[in-house]
């Protein structure tokens, strides 16, 4: 019936096509970590700051990309966001040649960082208020005290939602195969329309995937045991 | 302690039975399934104007491709069932056996005939590569080492590949986004066949024109499931009465001829075997 040939599509042209796809995915997924995270710090210090035009900008950041699917978020910064830019800024994102990673990286960025400010407000709502009075009462600004004394905490208490944001992120590079980011489920797609072979293409694929979701979830696991506070779990 | 194992014995006799009289049911005559049914079910693109798309008034498919099928149909005297698919699909959909017969500007080449069988083509059309009139581009050679788009899993991605092997293909989901790249510079050719680019082209007055040569002249065919040759046989058949008695112009000439837009001409009817 089914005659399954792994070593079919992981020789030559096809191997160099995965593996290409795996760098640029984990790639894509590194760079959209970074800047979301430390924009998801700065949003949620913003959105529990008080000064009310601050927090509506905030929240209506995180709105946004929470109401919108990703899929069309990426399509709005791929093929939206340049045209209403100038000709010459168009141009010059043009001949880098490598737009499509560039607002692929900047749609799933600004996306994740919505999505954990989220779960580090949840964080920063599990501690006593009395904590932030405190800091401000022993004379630290309103920003050092996020930076120095809340924002601290609040992590320890997020990192399960942060790292399941993360595993959420890292499949969603996926999507970024439909503005044309040659990632692994696009290599992989390439690789079936050439070879034929769907089910040993799209298990490559799959087998990825897992792989690096089981390595991410060890990481948070170390992650959380690192910032272990004495009788939490 | 002997009961389950009686029960157990019976079933597994049963599945067996029923599994055998299905793979004997298998290699049934889709034909016959066919005109059992009473229906034929056809799958189309659906986004691709002249070939098949939904006409934006009455909201029903329409194009050449649509009307090939029921053509098929009527000489086959069955209904059609219409069922619109994406171009990856199309080898999919035939080898599940989840589509009778496919008219998508199905390209014939050599590998995609081991996975399905193609009826004799029916029409060919020059693929061809979409540059801006005024990027300074005018031979493939200009086109060394700059960015293309095409459809995935298409032909014109084949053959650029062959043809131009220092230009970086990039692929979009569907024609309108990869002229929607083009128009915006992020890439300098668009490779199609020339019958679905002549939209873009006539629509862009101007501002968008075909390069002279052609990647490859690509003879389309109808696909239909591998391993079905009455099925193939009658198709076949159906295509020779409806080019001698000038069916098959008629409709080109209905979507593709010189009170169109396109004017673009057929070509033959071509067996397979001269393919």
């Amino acid at each position: 019936m089914l005659s399954l040939n792994f070593s079919s599509v992981l020789h030559g042209q096809y191997l160099h096509w995965f593996l290409l796809g795996a760098i640029c995915t984990l790639l894509l997924f590194a760079v959209s970590w970074v800047i979301g995270f430390l924009l998801s710090l700065i949003v949620v210090a913003v959105r529990s700051s008080g000064a009310r035009f601050l927090v509506a900008a905030a929240a209506g950041f995180v709105g946004y990309h929470r109401n919108v699917p990703e899929l069309v978020q990426l399509f709005v910064w791929y093929f939206g966001v340049p045209q209403l830019l100038p000709a010459t800024w168009q141009q010059l994102i043009n001949n880098t040649g490598n737009s499509e990673f560039i607002f692929a990286t900047i749609a799933l960025s600004l996306n994740v960082a919505a999505y954990m400010s989220e779960d580090l407000r949840s964080g920063i709502r599990s501690l006593p208020s009395a904590q932030l009075e405190a800091a401000r009462a022993l004379g630290l600004s309103y920003i050092s005290s996020m930076r120095k004394v809340i924002l601290p905490q609040a992590l320890k208490v997020a990192v399960p939602p942060l790292v399941n944001q993360s595993l959420g992120l890292f499949k969603s590079t996926s999507l970024a195969m439909a503005i044309g980011v040659a990632e692994m489920t696009y290599v992989s797609q390439q690789v079936e329309n050439e070879s034929f072979r769907t089910f040993e293409a799209f298990a490559v694929a799959s087998i990825f995937y897992w792989t690096v979701s089981f390595l991410i979830m060890g990481l948070g696991t170390v992650w959380s045991k690192r910032l272990n506070m004495d009788g939490t779990r | 302690m002997l009961r389950p194992l009686a029960a157990i014995s019976h079933f597994i006799g049963l599945f067996l039975i029923a599994t055998l009289s299905m793979t004997s049911v298998a290699h049934a005559d889709r034909l016959k399934d066919i005109q059992a049914k009473g229906s034929l079910i056809c799958a189309t693109l659906s986004g691709s104007q002249p070939l098949a798309y939904q006409d934006p008034v009455t909201r029903q498919y329409v194009g050449f491709d649509v009307d090939t099928c029921a053509a098929v149909a009527k000489h086959l005297n069955v209904l059609m069932v219409h069922k619109p698919i994406t171009v990856e699909a199309r080898i999919p959909e035939l080898a599940l056996g989840r589509v009778d017969l496919v008219a998508a500007a199905f390209g014939y080449t050599k590998e995609r005939a081991e996975q399905i069988a193609f009826t004799s083509s029916h029409y060919q059309i020059p693929l061809k590569i979409i540059v801006a009139s005024d990027s300074g581009i005018t031979k493939f050679s200009d086109l060394a080492g700059k960015r293309i788009s095409t459809e995935k899993g298409s032909t014109p991605e084949l053959y650029v590949h062959r043809v131009i092997p220092s230009a970086s293909v990039v692929t979009f989901q569907d024609n309108a986004s990869q002229f929607l790249a083009l128009q915006q510079g992020k890439v300098q050719g668009f490779a199609i066949g020339m019958a679905s680019g002549l939209r873009f082209v006539n629509e862009s007055a101007g501002k968008y024109k075909f390069l002279d040569e052609a990647l490859a002249y690509e003879p389309t065919c109808l696909g239909v499931k591998k391993g079905e040759p009455e099925l193939l046989a009658a198709v076949n058949k159906v295509l020779e009465d409806m080019q001698a008695s000038g069916e098959l112009d008629a409709l080109w000439n209905k979507w593709y001829g010189s009170q169109t837009k396109f004017n673009i001409s057929r070509g033959k009817l071509i067996p397979i075997s001269a393919l």
